[in-house]
């Protein structure tokens, strides 16, 4: 059941949110829309849940073209950022209203809520209201609602966004299992690279409106398109550096430290060294042919050096990107 | 010290509310003798329920308690009607260049004359139509009336529900209706109840109105009919106040059982919960 999008475009007044995106996702693959906010994934996402019109283009779902249909026809489940729970209902309800909204009998409601919650750990919250949950609960409660009824594609926007860092990283992976044993494709809205990178089949990169990127986590990190991609996909961000005819661009584990002055090195000192526990950021400050510069490296473990330390770096030749200078493009 | 001061301002605002309401009861219970009596008889005079008899049973306070019922009623489930779905579009539905605010402002502009200004357009208006004395006439008045006030209390408690919650009512399979009747409207019951208090109210205790578009018994409402027994010859003080007493009662009974979501609503937007 494959979700097709052709050429769709939104416009708000003048401001162009989406513009003219193409992109399919194939049948039980999980897709993640990855940009900075306003960048129009969020409003791609609900065009593709029906709650916003394009003003063109074209949408189909498992063969069926549903531009025109209404977001209850599209079957589609969709999981909020702020989750959108049923104030005024139990647990039970909450998880069973798709059903209980398709007339389905009362019986199977109860048992098929039972086995979704049971799947989800919340077996023991039924009885209770959402505000008596905590934020991962919720959580879990609006993803149990969106795969009761086996819809033929989710849709989740920044989910994971309202949840504290650790339990963010948990649900990341109980999401990517979960839709693993589901097999329904999945469209995935975040600003958070590092939930793209694990989540997904594939990710499309967006900015303004436009899709600058569709491929691999591994593509989009090892290969990217352009200096947007390059820079917006990785933490720490991608070194760039002018040259004669291209940008340079580096990522900072590819950055080569010495602490003695060796061949084909430049010198630098440390500007800021920033110790993580497993490995230490480190900022170096130098001086290139077009003025100061900044520089981001990697270091191992353990690496403990006071400011302004002298260091010598370099790029490793082999994982140099290049861009044009003036479109940004991969040469 | 300040506890004391506190329950003594309490007091007197508490004596200050209730006193008229006692000396209303009581006179309501007196002989003629006794209503007349100085000093005053605030306790200790022999109860009587002639003039409830004299009220309801010769007098017609009866009739006009029934289209004080009907007609507040009425009015107040069309202004609801009505203005729920108006304020819910205005709430939800963004039309461009502040159209949304404009219809709104307007909607309210319609109360910022005095009343009384649209007496006369409104009684040549009803006289024409044939519905002078008429209890529909008088429930289209008050509707109108109402109405500005159902869509801005309304509006704000449609704002109040996010978004959300009802786009997932919908990607759930519900239709926009549906979201509104199953998700939307249990949320803001709260509003609708003081909503609906407030219509009652200014419905039950319209005066002006009523006066002048209503002339015989046909659609006499009880403020109306009480203050007609302030006749040229007598004023019957007992009568006019057992009807009031039993004026009271319906506004009492319903802002009792709305009590639970009454204080909600009205505090609804001041405080998220």
């Amino acid at each position: 059941m494959a979700l097709e999008i052709q050429s769709i475009s939104k416009r708000f007044g003048a401001r162009e949110a989406v513009s003219e995106v193409s992109l399919t996702a194939e049948d039980g693959e999980f897709v993640v829309l990855l940009g900075p906010s306003g960048c129009g994934k969020s409003t791609l996402l609900r065009m593709i849940a029906g709650l916003e019109a394009p003003d063109q283009g074209s949408i189909r779902l498992a063969g069926n073209d549903i531009t025109q249909r209404e977001a209850r026809d599209r079957d589609i489940a969709m999981v909020f950022q702020s989750y959108a729970l049923y104030p005024h209902m139990t647990i039970a309800q909450n998880i069973g209203y798709p059903l209980r909204v398709r007339k389905t009998a009362a019986a199977e409601i109860v048992k098929q809520t039972a086995g979704v919650a049971e799947r989800l750990g919340l077996s023991r919250l039924l009885a209770n209201f959402p505000r008596q949950l905590s934020g991962g609960e919720r959580q879990r409660v609006a993803l149990a609602r969106a795969i009761i009824r086996r819809p033929k594609a989710f849709l989740m926007d920044e989910p994971l966004s309202n949840l504290d860092a650790r339990l963010r990283v948990e649900m990341r992976a109980e999401l990517k299992r979960l839709q693993h044993e589901l097999r329904t494709v999945t469209i995935y809205v975040t600003h958070d690279q590092a939930e793209a990178m694990t989540l997904a089949h594939r990710i499309a990169v967006m900015s303004d409106g436009k899709i600058q990127q569709f491929d691999t986590p591994s593509n989009v990190y090892h290969r990217p398109t352009n200096t947007f991609v390059a820079g917006f996909v990785g933490s720490p961000s991608m070194n760039f550096v002018p040259s004669q005819d291209a940008v340079l661009g580096i990522r900072p584990e590819d950055v080569e430290l010495s602490m003695t002055d060796q061949p084909g090195f430049t010198a630098a000192r440390v500007w800021v060294s920033e110790e993580m526990g497993n490995e230490t950021i480190l900022v170096l400050a130098t001086v290139l042919s077009t003025g100061e510069k900044q520089i981001t490296a990697r270091a191992p473990a353990g690496t403990r050096l006071d400011f302004d330390t002298p260091v010598w770096y370099r790029f490793r030749p082999e994982k140099l990107h290049r861009f044009h200078t003036s479109t940004g493009a991969r040469i | 010290m300040k506890t004391a001061l506190r329950y003594a301002a309490a007091g007197l605002a508490l004596l200050a509310a209730l006193a008229p309401v006692y000396w209303l009861i009581t006179i309501s219970l007196k002989r003629e003798i006794d209503q007349f009596a100085y000093p005053p008889r605030w306790v200790g005079f022999a109860p009587t329920l002639e003039n409830y008899a004299e009220a309801f049973g010769q007098g017609s306070f009866g009739a006009y308690f029934m289209n004080s019922v009907l007609l507040a009623t009425i009015s107040t489930l069309a202004a609801l009607l009505i203005g729920v779905p108006a304020a819910y579009g205005l709430a939800r539905f963004e039309w461009p260049r502040d159209w949304n605010n404009k219809i709104a402002d307007w909607i309210l502009s319609t109360r910022m004359l005095p009343p009384i200004v649209t007496i006369v357009p409104l009684f040549l208006m009803l006289r024409e139509a044939g519905l002078i004395n008429s209890l529909i006439g008088l429930a289209i008045v008050y509707t109108a009336f109402n109405l500005p006030f159902v869509v801005w209390m309304m509006r704000g408690f449609f704002d109040e529900v996010p978004r959300e919650i009802e786009e997932a009512a919908m990607l759930d399979g519900e239709s926009r209706a549906g979201a509104l009747l199953r998700v939307v409207l249990p949320l803001v019951k709260p509003g609708l109840a003081a909503t609906a208090v407030f219509c009652l109210v200014v419905a039950w205790n319209e005066f002006l109105f009523a006066l002048i578009l209503t002339q015989t018994s046909a659609a006499m409402t009880l403020p109306v009919g009480i203050a007609s027994r302030v006749t040229q010859y007598e004023i019957k003080w007992g009568a006019m106040s057992a009807a009031g007493v039993v004026a009271m009662l319906p506004v009492l009974v319903f802002a009792t059982a709305a009590q639970k979501y009454l204080v909600r609503g009205l505090s609804l937007g001041a405080v998220k919960g």
